[in-house]
């Protein structure tokens, strides 16, 4: 702690939050919220004279709410940096702290929040996790009985810096408890609340149980657990130590805690597995090992950075074993429990991971991006026939569409994140993406399509998310239909109106239109702008009395493979549930009606030449299949 | 503007590889039945089967391919893009060839390891999926990646002991770094804890 806030090359900024993250890998413009803390940084020396005749006390987060704080405050007196800051919520404004303060005239009750802008290269997030609230489990009595406690709320309990100044004693009578219990995998490894694994919470229990024996070798402790993880180097061995030191371990998930009203003692009510029997013990006071859950504003943060969360809120990283500490966006990292839960190790090998990920960035003057940019046929484009138009300014999520009336649209490149939603929007085909052209894709559906199309299911999927989905599905071996036939673009905005009738022109069984959640979207608004237009889609296929199911909406991120599996073997399910003939004569009855709707022109760049490309190919993989 | 037609007049000279990736993909699928429904797609010149295509043996061969049959376009038949296109990319610019005239159809992920129970099945898409990739492939136009600027300069979102880690060796690095922290004191869960293990020292 210390040291980083003596490292000259690091610019500490608490009570600080990110409001906004914008830009590319090597050129971020993040927004930050420096919050007001009414004393001014440079002035405030630490001394507290401030706090200490505040006549205001609420409970201090810090300290787990088991000590107060005052309206001024520190957080702990080990604070980093050693600035004090008032709690505009709790403070009476009775001007007690101006006096205290003196000539040094740190406090100012005028100070607002501030909005600061950086140009940042790389971002590594390191956002940690948060702790489940044991009060929702009744069964366990946090909340009602007094000496059920959190261990975390022991944690401060047992700490020399703490509210008792590291003596252990029951909140019900202030006396040192002699008989205790941890209870392991609370909110964890739990189906009602978080199925995973807290990851760390085993030898925290065995770290406190040790504390606890060698500051008093006569307190008799048990820990109660569903298995002990112990697999790092040297864990094990520690928890033989635990056990030689005369710690007890009973393999059973408590069931329910009663207390005696008397006493205040608690009892245990647990399955022993070791013995096959229920049972009861009395213990002076118990400790929740409670879940690590993701922070409460990760869902917030996850949209402000635009990374994706796997199941369970914490963010998901661009690969689980090739690139653990990177994001899907280019330039931004993980790094500790953000990820998922973590100990203290873990997480700092990860900090050291990340930021040699970063490293690579910033150590570079430049940095390559990928050239699948939109770029504008001018003569294509109305606006410079003095018409107005402007549909691909306002599809675009980043303003990178230079327009004005009078003069042919223009991409700026620097700008173009190539999510391609200007390219479908543009109703007269003025513009195209590089890497992603009409022809291209035109091509690629007739290949997938030439054979038996009303077996098949034409499945668009964007770049990040459900492209990413499918994958996942298959690394899981999530078995689905083989008559799905993908097709890959960056963005569900790219997506056009044309390549949906098109695949229904061309007999398609069904089509899947699926892309990330609004919130997960690498193009801030892409996704917006294609599920508006999958909607529309969808009822026109409506009122063209298409049956229902074989065009298909469905929004799968990167970490729902089982919802890829899913959605296609339900897609499978409606042409399975449809006799072959009712379908093909339902194919032939819509045909006309799509081929009407149907805008793309032939004189549009490469189109013409990848409709004669496809016929020969057509032929080709139709000699080929009927020969084998 | 002919650059961004999609088509360019060259005649596609193109070169097939289907990749077996050990038994991952030849486990369900013959591979050698997917090279021989190649052999007759429009523009393909050269069509084979690997055992490991990513592997130097499989990449030197692409780029052996590209100068013994005058490649101008190719396409793996593999695994997912996001897994090993970074890596064809690079063999077959070794080899001369601009990167984005290689093409991949992803037969492993989104094919043999999610249709194991219909073999029949898969072989079918493994083949359209390797055409779809041919008919890309022959639309497809030399592109530069785009380079641009790097601001030197890194934010750490979060000063927990992950996040002070991250921001120490960055900037041991030499770089400058923003460290960022919501709560008025860094240090997160860790300044709460007491001592830790193994050390069982002060966590602070």
């Amino acid at each position: 702690m210390v040291d980083a806030a003596r490292q000259s090359k690091i610019d500490l900024r608490a009570y600080t939050e990110v409001e906004r993250v914008e830009g590319f890998v090597g050129n971020f413009k993040v927004t930050l919220r420096e919050k007001a803390k009414y004393v001014i940084a440079d002035r405030c020396n630490g001394c507290g004279d401030c706090s200490s005749v505040c006549p205001i006390e609420v409970p201090n987060y810090f300290e787990l709410n088991i000590a107060p704080r005052k309206a001024i405050y520190v957080p702990m007196s080990q604070s980093v940096p050693l600035i004090y800051s008032i709690d505009m919520d709790a403070c009476i404004k009775c001007f007690k702290c101006v006096e205290a303060c003196g000539p040094l005239e740190a406090i100012d009750f005028s100070q607002e929040d501030k909005l600061v802008t950086e140009d940042i290269g790389a971002i590594v997030v390191a956002t940690g996790f948060s702790h489940f609230d044991p009060s929702v489990m009744e069964e366990y009595g946090y909340g009602k009985f007094p000496n059920v406690i959190t261990s975390m709320e022991m944690e401060r309990l047992n700490n020399s810096a703490g509210p008792t100044a590291g003596n252990l004693i029951r909140p019900s009578d202030n006396k040192n408890p002699q008989k205790l219990a941890f209870i392991n995998c609370v909110g964890s490894r739990d189906k009602r609340f978080n199925e995973g694994c807290s990851n760390f919470c085993c030898m925290y229990s065995i770290k406190n149980a040790v504390l606890l024996k060698q500051m008093n070798p006569k307190v008799d402790i048990t820990i109660y657990y569903m298995d002990i993880r112990t697999p790092s180097k040297g864990y094990e061995e520690f928890y033989d130590r635990a056990r030689k030191m005369g710690i007890h371990f009973t393999q059973g998930r408590p069931s329910l805690i009663t207390e005696d009203p008397e006493t205040y003692n608690l009892y245990v009510h647990s399955e022993d597995i070791a013995l096959g029997e229920v049972i009861e013990h009395e213990y002076d006071m118990i400790m929740l090992n409670t879940a690590a859950i993701p922070q409460p504003d990760q869902n917030e943060m996850s949209s402000v950075l635009n990374v994706a969360q796997s199941p369970g809120g914490w963010y998901m990283e661009y690969h689980p074993k090739l690139r653990p500490m990177d994001s899907p966006t280019d330039g931004i990292f993980f790094a500790g429990a953000c990820q998922g839960p973590k100990d203290i190790p873990a997480s700092v090998a990860q900090g050291s991971a990340a930021a040699s990920r970063a490293g690579r960035i910033l150590h570079s003057k430049e940095w390559e991006i990928e050239p699948t940019v939109a770029v504008v046929w001018p003569d294509r484009c109305v606006s410079a026939d003095g018409k107005s138009c402007g549909l691909c300014s306002k599809a675009c999520p980043y303003g990178a569409v230079d327009y004005a009336k009078g003069k042919a649209a223009e991409i700026i490149t620097a700008k173009c994140h190539g999510c391609g939603a200007c390219v479908a929007e543009c109703p007269h085909d003025a513009i195209t993406q590089l890497h992603f052209t009409d022809a291209q894709i035109l091509a690629q559906m007739r290949a997938l399509l030439a054979e038996e199309p009303h077996k098949k299911i034409l499945a668009f999927r964007c770049h990040w998310c459900s492209y990413g989905g499918a994958d996942l599905a298959g690394t899981s071996h999530f078995e689905y239909t083989a008559n799905e036939r993908g097709m890959r673009v960056m963005c569900s905005a790219r997506m056009d109106s044309d390549f949906i009738y098109e695949a229904y022109r061309l007999g398609a069984g069904a089509v899947l239109y699926s892309g990330c959640h609004p919130q997960d979207c690498h193009y801030i608004t892409g996704q917006l702008i294609g599920a508006k237009r999958a909607k529309r889609l969808s009822t026109i296929f409506e009122r063209m009395q298409m049956t229902p199911g074989r065009f298909r909406i469905a929004w799968i991120s990167a970490a729902e493979g089982d919802k890829y599996a899913r959605v296609l073997n339900e897609m499978q399910a409606v042409l399975d549930n449809m006799p072959e003939e009712q379908l093909l004569e339902e194919i032939e009855r819509l045909k006309p009606e799509v081929t009407k709707r149907l805008r793309r022109f032939p004189n549009v760049p490469g189109v013409q030449e990848a409709m004669d490309f496809s016929d020969t190919m057509v032929t080709a993989i139709t000699t080929k299949e009927s020969a084998a | 503007m002919s650059d961004i037609t999609g088509y360019e007049n060259e005649e596609p000279r193109i070169g097939v590889y289907i990749c077996h990736c050990g038994s991952n993909i030849a486990g369900v699928i013959d591979p050698k039945e997917v090279v021989s429904f190649s052999e007759g797609l429009p523009g393909v010149v050269r069509a084979t089967d690997t055992l490991y295509a990513c592997a130097d043996s499989g990449q030197k061969l692409i780029k052996e391919d590209i100068k013994k049959y005058n490649l101008n376009r190719v396409v793996v038949s593999a695994c997912s893009v996001r897994m090993h296109e970074p890596t064809f990319r690079a063999a077959v610019a070794e080899a001369g060839l601009n990167p984005f005239l290689m093409e991949m159809a992803n037969i492993r992920e989104q094919c043999t390891w999610a249709h194991g129970h219909d073999p029949d099945g898969a072989l079918k898409k493994a083949k359209d999926l390797t055409a779809s990739a041919v008919a890309k492939a022959t639309f497809l136009t030399p592109l530069d990646m785009i380079t641009v600027p790097v601001t030197q300069k890194a934010l750490v979102i979060g000063a927990g002991v992950a996040g002070i880690s991250s921001a120490l060796d960055l900037a041991e690095q030499g770089i400058e770094t923003i460290l960022v922290e919501k709560e008025p004191t860094i240090g997160g869960v860790m300044a709460q804890l007491n001592k830790t293990f193994p050390t069982m020292d002060c966590s602070i």
